[in-house]
């Protein structure tokens, strides 16, 4: 009981300080931030020293008459969305629009709404001290993603170091829950406007695999952020992302297959404890015709 | 160069020594005695010596340390009871911390035992105080920890052994070591791998993670547009330079010192501490500022913080409102510059979709986001509005319409506020004060100070 106090406490404590660390555009404070956390079952990560959670699959729905009905509402407006699209051209667009496309706007946060498409975590979930929080930013059109972040490791003996803050988008799903994938084949260059201060994120992108030991691959490159008031146009060239498995790079490294991406995201771990931020305008696609590098790494065999 | 000159005649003399047997293992180690640092010789001694002897026999005791008497102690009741090597460290180095006291903590554990019993224990807790001892960027140091494993002794011998994990937990030590440099980013040198084909040969695991961290390294040592220094400047003046130029995204920005730190002592006895004030601004700011509506007021914002590696400074801002759609002005071009009569070579505007194909548009079809101007912005030593509105009253120098606008100040509490309330979360029983300190803060957020 004494420790969940304290904990709950110092908890208090880490949301006073977000809450009284001056932002880039304050204005944002006054309406109600929201913390989109990952829920218990879609974590696969199970804290030493816990019991693993024993109930039936079952167990864990939530049977609600009301949730049903927007389910299926949902559900089957996807399908008709699905039927009819595609008399119009590939993805509801018209053909001559699809093959002519040079750039696409694939995230941009117009609207409270936008936030539902992301997932907030944060080293909470194996016992660390780091917050994160994201909310709209001023004049309701950028996303901020702020929070405090702490490397202290969980002291539960195994876990030997800690703190990380991450935003990552939902796996884009077809009509009852099927799985569905962004196509960028097409592109070749991750835009980002952004806005941060100075500290170096990651950008991963997970794409499907075939493997179920490949569950954790995800292409990863840096994203640097130049701090001040000013925004920053990011170009990332897919060709330099590089294959890492549960947070080791790989020696045998591959081009990621742009055909089926599955999310996006990105990670804070630059063992700076305190406060950050990071503001983001939109996500893109661009293809520029001048990048002609497939892969940046050697694809020769490693350590023979 | 010639340690690893030295590494290749030895792999060649251990080739032959598969034809010759053992006997050749004694021609080898001269050789390898010149890859030693000069700082341990006895390394030198101790191979010479047959391999299983009794380590108190090789003990000087005329001249023992309190501390050879602590390892010594450690390592004869290691049976008895569970020892940890932290102590070790802890009570030999005492007050001072230094790199000199880690360095003797290592040489007399190597001294003390020619078995090295208890190696890996004790590597771990090296590895664990190191930053305690401010050694964990310094490469000499992990070097010299890896100096500790015995050499030759978990190199596999045959195949079977080359093809199973040999001597595991030393292996997995060593990976530990080499982990901790990556994670400081800490570049080993080639004394690194001597020492590691040394001890655990050409194909361990330790190797495999030496020539990982080779590879990648090198790739993004320079991936960072706006690369940070190391050592940042310890000067907080050349310290603001440094980011207010990173952050104005500039060329022509122009810095200004508005006013250099210094202590003045008045007649009564008071000290004066002035705090600098660093203040940058580029000409198109300036423009923009002159032609801001001297009847909204400009406002002074802060402070942000900007992080370069492990330090965060703050910065504070000049800016406007976004101006509302109604009141934005059209630039309007001149007239004669768009006629028929203007140069031909450089035309002010041309009407011409210069767009070579239908496909060609690399614009993104998003909305701007509408925000106020940043003016110019600066960096001082202390976020009080009289240290800021002697920024302002500086600025007024280039910019004289600041004059006419008034200024408003919209300060959130400072960075020195922010560290006294995290020390005091530190202990619970005190948040109800806590609370008080954020109503507190709150208060001048809504009393706004207005200068004209």
């Amino acid at each position: 009981m004494a420790v969940s106090r304290t904990t709950l406490k110092s908890l208090y404590g880490v949301c006073g300080v977000v809450y009284r660390q001056p932002l880039l555009f304050p204005s944002s404070l006054k309406c109600a931030s929201i913390q989109i956390t990952r829920s218990k079952f879609e974590r696969d990560y199970q804290r030493p020293g816990q019991p693993p959670d024993t109930r039936w699959p079952w167990q864990m729905i939530n049977f609600d008459f009301s949730k049903g009905v927007e389910s299926v509402r949902k559900h089957f407006g996807l399908l008709k969305d699905e039927f009819f699209q595609r008399w119009i051209g590939p993805e509801g667009k018209p053909i001559i629009e699809h093959m002519l496309e040079q750039t696409r706007v694939v995230w941009e946060f117009r609207g409270p709404e936008s936030l539902n498409e992301w997932i907030v975590s944060s080293d909470q979930e194996i016992g660390g001290r780091s917050v994160a929080y994201v909310s709209l930013g001023k004049n309701n059109t950028t996303c901020l993603l702020y929070g405090t972040l702490s490397s202290t490791p969980p002291r539960d003996g195994e876990t030997r170091y800690s703190g990380y803050c991450s935003m990552r988008s939902k796996p884009p799903k077809a009509s009852f829950d099927r799985k569905k994938h962004y196509d960028w084949s097409s592109f070749n260059t991750l835009h980002l406007r952004i806005r941060g201060d100075g500290r170096p994120w990651m950008i991963n992108v997970s794409a499907e695999t075939y493997f179920s030991h490949q569950r954790d691959d995800i292409y990863s490159y840096f994203l640097y952020t130049r701090g001040g008031p000013y925004w920053q146009d990011v170009k990332i060239p897919f060709s330099k992302f590089f294959l890492s498995s549960r947070g080791r790079i790989q020696d045998s490294q591959h081009p990621l297959w742009l055909d089926k991406i599955n999310t996006i995201g990105f990670t804070l771990g630059d063992k700076a404890d305190g406060p950050f931020q990071l503001e983001i305008d939109f996500i893109g696609l661009n293809n520029d015709c001048a990048h002609t590098e497939e892969f940046a790494y050697e694809l020769y065999k490693k350590n023979p | 160069m010639s340690a690893s000159h030295h590494l290749l005649r030895l792999q060649c003399v251990r080739c032959v020594s598969h034809f010759l047997g053992t006997p050749v293992r004694q021609v080898i180690l001269p050789g390898r005695a010149h890859l030693q640092t000069p700082g341990s010789q006895h390394i030198y001694v101790q191979l010479l010596r047959p391999f299983h002897r009794s380590a108190v026999c090789s003990t000087d005791r005329q001249n023992r340390t309190d501390i050879e008497k602590l390892v010594e102690d450690e390592t004869h009741h290691k049976d008895k009871t569970l020892v940890t090597h932290d102590d070790i460290f802890d009570r030999a180095a005492g007050d001072s911390k230094t790199k000199v006291e880690f360095n003797r903590v290592v040489d007399v554990f190597k001294s003390k035992d020619i078995r090295r019993r208890g190696h890996v224990e004790f590597i771990y807790a090296a590895l664990k105080k190191m930053p305690e001892f401010g050694v964990e960027c310094d490469v000499t140091v992990y070097n010299k920890l890896l100096d500790v494993f015995p050499k030759e002794v978990f190199v596999p011998q045959n195949f079977i052994q080359r093809m199973f994990n040999h001597y595991p937990r030393q292996q997995e030590c060593g990976v530990q070591v080499l982990e901790q440099m990556e994670n400081y980013g800490v570049m080993p040198n080639i004394e690194t791998k001597v020492l590691l084909v040394q001890i655990f040969g050409e194909k361990s695991h330790p190797i495999r993670k030496f020539q990982r961290i080779m590879y990648w390294f090198p790739k993004f040592k320079h991936t960072n547009p706006y690369p940070v220094p190391h050592v940042l400047p310890s000067d907080p003046v050349d310290l603001a330079q440094f980011s207010l130029t990173r952050i104005a995204a500039d060329l022509d920005a122009k810095i200004t010192i508005y006013q250099y730190p210094s202590t003045d002592i008045t007649e009564t006895g008071e000290e004066i501490t002035r705090p600098h004030i660093v203040g940058i601004q580029s000409p198109d700011q300036r423009s923009l500022l002159a032609k801001h509506n001297p009847c909204k007021p400009v406002f002074v914002e802060g402070p942000y913080p900007l992080w370069l590696r492990q330090k965060c400074v703050h910065y504070y801002l000049l800016r406007a409102d976004p101006i509302p759609p109604e009141e934005k002005v059209e630039e309007e071009i001149d007239p004669e510059m768009i006629c028929p009569e203007q140069s031909l070579f450089f035309p002010q505007r041309v009407e011409l979709d210069l767009k070579v194909d239908m496909g060609d548009d690399h614009s993104f079809n998003v909305d701007e986001v509408e925000e106020g101007a940043v003016y110019a912005m600066c960096m001082a030593g202390q976020g009080d509005q009289a240290t800021l509105s002697q920024w302002i009253s500086g600025l007024q120098e280039t910019c004289p319409i600041l004059g006419q606008i008034p200024t408003v100040f919209r300060l959130e509490s400072g960075p020195r506020e922010l560290q006294t309330s995290t020390d005091d979360h530190q202990r619970p029983e005190q948040e109800a004060e806590t609370d008080q300190i954020i109503e507190d803060d709150e208060e001048p957020r809504h009393s706004r100070g207005v200068k004209q």
